[in-house]
């Protein structure tokens, strides 16, 4: 890893191998002066203090992730109807057909790399490489909750109604986010999940 | 105390909403802080009538008037003073001359239900209260029993011409790094919102790699993204928790209060700190 300067109040830690379990550790440290660890794409930004800037800074070199950024609980299962209404296009980009589709997607093993985009939206790694696809080239202006997406070497659950420029292969029942819950977000950081073709 | 609705919005700006000091601590969980553009006049307008710093208050871009249905004490960032308004009174918010941001508050506080540990309104993820418009009718807290010290406290409203800006994580991905931005001066432009706002000159900074690829990371607010445009975009309070951009610069935290009340069309000089 690298860390630099984001400013007076954070670090940008760079080239990080499990973003989340990295920011999982660093969290169980209980820093002070630390206010807000946030996990990307082989990123963690750590936000601070301005007067424990330098001393978080060094801190940081001291993180000891522990294993390869899966969690230890059982893995969440998600119950999919593949019906998305981009299932053939992706079939077709992959040359295998729609049943293979839904087997490749619903026999892989997943995890939480980070959330962004929108509230509880978390890209999950994990998606065979058969079904790696580029984002759509126009983005719908609207997707609804619990449809199911790949794009960019991830895979998704739309946690609420937004715009999209995901693959919509499948949908879910699952509430991928609720406010009145504690976390709001079904998917965090780091948690193991599998999709299951719903009887 | 008086049960029901204390205050009934009578006109509304462009984005006028309940802000406090938002929702830190849950962007892992793609949640942004959101919370008062200019934190420092909410804090201001909350101190004149002796409510905690966190109370939640009305932020608006454009005039916004309100009615009193019962007597209130209530602040505005319009004058920096308090006024007892009795029912029936009206008060006007606007932010003063230079500045765009306006601020009510209400001894007791603007009550809502709190969502995530906070009332303010999200632009991005739509967490918390819904924007206010006309006849919307607001509850306020109880009353916070504190003795009102500060009686007139007007916001600091001359805008800086000096912000200093310290190098961002990508600063060395552009020719030049910092003094791409530091060598003259900067308008904002009317893209503007509580996300974030462009800023422009007659040059665009230009990048040492020629395709920039790069991994999304968080955001913060004063973060100065470059677009593949090469256009800066400065972050604000309700900024994306992440974003693909390279960060070339961060605003000094201190500096971003009077910068976020420059409106648009105004020249700004940035500095190294």
């Amino acid at each position: 890893m690298k860390r630099r300067p984001y400013g007076p109040e954070a670090w940008l830690v760079d080239d990080v191998d499990a973003p989340a379990a990295w920011a999982s550790a660093l969290g169980d440290m209980d820093i002070p002066g630390v206010v807000e660890i946030v996990p990307a794409e082989g990123t963690v930004v750590v936000r601070c203090t301005r007067e424990r800037h330098d001393a978080v800074g060094e801190v940081l070199e001291l993180v000891v992730p522990r294993t390869a950024g899966h969690d230890t609980d059982a893995p969440l299962t998600i119950d999919v109807v593949y019906d998305g209404p981009d299932i053939v296009d992706i079939a077709d980009a992959a040359s295998v057909s729609i049943d293979d589709v839904i087997r490749l997607h619903a026999t892989g093993s997943y995890h939480v790399a980070f959330c962004g985009f929108s509230p509880g939206f978390a890209y999950l790694r994990g998606i065979d490489r058969r079904l790696h696809v580029p984002r759509r080239a126009t983005p719908r202006a609207s997707v609804p909750a619990g449809s199911i997406g790949v794009a960019a070497g991830y895979t998704c659950v739309y946690p609420s109604g937004s715009p999209g420029g995901w693959h919509l292969i499948g949908h879910t029942t699952a509430s991928l986010w609720d406010v009145d819950r504690d976390p709001p977000a079904l998917l965090q950081p780091g948690r193991a999940v599998r999709f299951r073709r719903a009887p | 105390m008086p049960e029901g609705p204390a205050l009934r919005i009578v006109q509304v700006g462009f984005a006028t909403t309940v802000q406090d000091h938002g929702r830190p601590g849950l962007a892992h969980l793609g949640v942004p802080t959101a919370g008062a553009v200019d934190r420092r006049t909410h804090d201001l307008v909350n101190r004149l009538v002796g409510n905690p710093a966190g109370a939640a208050t009305i932020e608006t871009m454009g005039a916004l008037v309100v009615e009193a249905l019962r007597p209130v004490v209530v602040a505005t960032s319009t004058d920096g003073g308090r006024q007892t308004l009795a029912a029936g009174a009206r008060v006007r918010v606007d932010a003063p001359a230079g500045s765009i941001w306006g601020y009510l508050a209400v001894r007791g506080g603007i009550e809502a239900d709190p969502v995530l540990g906070s009332r303010s309104h999200d632009t991005l993820g739509g967490v918390g209260p819904p924007p206010l418009t006309a006849d919307t009718l607001l509850r306020i807290g109880a009353d916070p029993v504190t003795e009102l010290v500060a009686d007139h406290a007007p916001p600091r409203h001359v805008p800086d011409p000096w912000v200093r800006l310290w190098d961002g994580p990508q600063h060395d991905w552009f020719i030049g790094g910092l003094h791409c931005l530091t060598r003259r001066p900067w308008t904002l432009t009317n893209e503007l919102s509580r996300v974030g706002v462009r800023l422009e000159t007659g040059e665009f900074p230009r990048s040492t790699r020629s395709q920039p690829q790069m991994s999304s990371i968080g955001l913060i607010a004063g973060a100065i993204q470059i677009t593949p445009a090469g256009e800066p975009i400065l972050m604000l309070a309700n900024h994306p928790t992440t974003g693909g951009y390279p960060v070339i610069a961060v605003v000094d935290p201190d500096d971003l209060p009077s910068l976020v009340q420059s409106r648009p069309g105004s020249s700004i000089r940035f500095r190294r700190a």
